[in-house]
């Protein structure tokens, strides 16, 4: 027997503000961080675009470089050009493979929440949570979605597939959202 | 393909079977191009393991025995072991205590200050190590515990004291948890009492899943589910000398059978596989070619799932789009999914679902969905996953 299942699979994007941003990553134990907290644990958040990446071993682990430019700071300010340090990657014939890390290409946009490092670069803040993809549609509108909210997610008490987080909302109406988690207290 | 509004769904029933999961398993797409290979430990020899003993002091880590003495290394060890037997405990596996007890070598302990990382250089010891007391540049704030495995894309590849046998072979995991004051975990003992603690048994199990080769699953109260229960709480049951598995749902059980399946295994052989196909079959054609020769066949990025029709409880999951009819040959697309270790003699529901975010298809589900090496001799480019279709159910078991 087969069933279809697809109600309820369009957002559920209200209480942003109220609800942790669920939803899977890869490779980690990860704490669920809420808008507001997503936003007070970072120094930056940052409109970004991806300018390239590589991999290399730096001190016994390999380090995905990623470099991006700034398009426009939301919180905090930081140079035209800046990298973001994430674990992993390949290099040569050995990967190094570390589940819930966001990778990027080139030219892709996104609004990121960034932590500094001691080594003068950024990380992302909660990983797969800290990272807002940026697509236009075919009706020009500018939507994001979270690397952690990217995959529907199978819900066995109500049977079926729902979205958590932030999934394609209009850049505009995450932008409302984001300055008032800017504004409150993080919970 | 966003124009499609419909698709049909092309299912071939070979053995309709059923009970638990939408697992995902960690791949590498092999140094020398080809498909995406399943990562997992070499059985051929015990699978060593190591903790790292310097615990760090409170309030980092809470044990019922008191700091820094000898029952708090006995209380901590026994909680990874515990972690451990929870994998071990799943019938019809390679790694399975009753069946192979000799699969994972004993538990060691080691001294070594940088066993896991510590970012300085010192951590590439072959050894597969749990630390509680060193740091990473990569725990920013959310992130409680990671496990970073090193992988082989090819064979003859060494780390450490370890040389690859096959590509996708894992020569050495770490699973670090924070230890930089901002978080606490608990042993189930002193979790009641530390209601602002993460569970450290809940950590180790998800991460020992990582260990063994599983990525997170998109199933809610899978073990492999990316998110920690709350602090001071965890996701019952816990587990008990008769059920060391009880933590993992089905989910996380068939997973761990498709990476290390037990030959002598006749309980979990049940397959279900098929086709995601479009309404209009004609409508692929304006899908770019995926590399010279090849046309595309079918969906893309379809997330297939099985859900135990009694029960309710997810039995796997996949991501339907391609298949790889020959080792080593460029993926062809023609909107294939599989479902393998099932349990025979159950019924199944096929749920089946666009991936309507924004994320690139290199995010979704690493290699799953990018299954396309740049580096290979023979290059290819992965469709546009399919993010706009429905379903018409067309035929059923």
């Amino acid at each position: 027997m087969m069933r279809k299942n697809f109600a309820g699979v369009s957002s559920v994007l209200g209480l942003m503000l109220a609800l942790p941003l669920a939803r899977p990553g890869r490779a980690t134990t990860l704490a669920r961080l809420s808008l507001p907290q997503l936003a007070a644990s970072s120094k930056l958040v940052v409109r970004a675009r991806c300018l390239g990446r590589n991999s290399r071993w730096q001190q016994g682990e390999i380090w995905t470089f990623t470099r991006f430019t700034a398009l426009e700071f939301l919180k905090g300010s930081g140079p035209a050009v800046f990298t973001v340090r994430t674990l992993g990657g390949r290099v040569n014939g050995i990967v190094s493979v570390v589940d819930g890390i966001p990778v990027f290409e080139p030219g892709e946009e996104a609004i990121l929440f960034l932590t500094p490092t001691a080594r003068g670069d950024y990380g992302l803040v909660g990983w797969s949570q800290g990272s807002f993809r940026i697509a236009r549609g075919a009706d020009g509108v500018e939507r994001v979605t979270q690397d952690a909210a990217a995959v529907p997610v199978y819900d066995p008490a109500r049977r079926r597939f729902v979205l958590a987080g932030v999934a394609r909302m209009p850049l505009e109406q995450f932008r409302v959202l984001l300055r008032a988690a800017l504004q409150g207290p993080a919970q | 393909m966003s124009g499609l509004r419909r698709c049909l769904f092309g299912l071939s029933l070979l053995v309709a079977v059923g009970s638990a999961a939408a697992y995902t398993v960690n791949t590498v797409i092999p140094q020398s191009g080809g498909c995406p290979v399943r990562t997992r430990f070499n059985t051929a020899s015990p699978i060593n393991r190591r903790w790292s003993t310097s615990l760090p002091a409170p309030p980092v880590l809470y044990t019922v025995a008191s700091p820094g003495t000898a029952d708090q290394i006995n209380e901590v060890q026994q909680v990874i072991l515990t972690a451990f037997a929870a994998w071990t405990g799943v019938s019809g596996t390679l790694l399975n205590a009753v069946t192979y007890p000799s699969a994972l070598a004993p538990l060691g302990q080691t001294a070594t200050a940088t066993a896991c990382s510590d970012d300085s250089g010192g951590n590439l010891t072959g050894n597969d190590t749990i630390c509680f007391n060193q740091a990473s540049q990569a725990f920013t704030p959310g992130v409680l515990a990671f496990t970073r495995v090193f992988v082989a894309s090819a064979p003859g590849q060494t780390l450490g004291s370890t040389t690859s046998a096959f590509a996708g072979q894992i020569l050495q995991a770490d699973v670090l948890v924070r230890n930089d004051g901002t978080v606490s975990f608990a042993t189930p003992g002193a979790l009641g009492s530390h209601p602002e603690a993460y569970d450290l048994e809940t950590v180790l199990i998800h991460e020992l899943g990582h260990f063994f080769g599983l990525e997170h699953s998109p199933v809610w109260r899978a073990i492999m589910a990316p998110f920690a229960p709350a602090p001071g709480t965890f996701l019952p049951p816990r587990p008990s000398p008769q059920t060391p598995d009880a933590p993992l749902r089905e989910d996380d059980r068939t997973g761990l059978r498709v990476l290390y399946p037990d030959p002598l295994d006749t309980a979990h052989t049940g397959t279900i596989l098929g086709r995601v196909l479009p309404a209009n079959l004609l409508s692929l054609a304006a899908v770019p070619a995926p590399a010279a020769g090849q046309f595309v066949s079918g969906l893309f990025g379809a997330h297939v799932v099985a859900v135990d029709a009694d029960t309710g409880e997810v039995v796997a999951g996949a991501i339907a789009g391609w298949s790889c009819p020959v080792p080593s040959a460029v993926p062809v697309f023609d909107g294939s999914y599989r479902l393998e270790r099932l349990p025979l003699g159950r019924n199944y529901n096929l749920f089946v679902e666009p991936l309507d975010g924004a994320i690139p298809p290199a995010m979704l589900g690493g290699n799953v969905l990018s299954p396309c090496s740049t580096s290979s001799p023979t290059p290819c480019q992965s469709p546009p996953p399919a993010t706009n279709f429905v379903v018409r159910p067309r035929s059923s078991s």
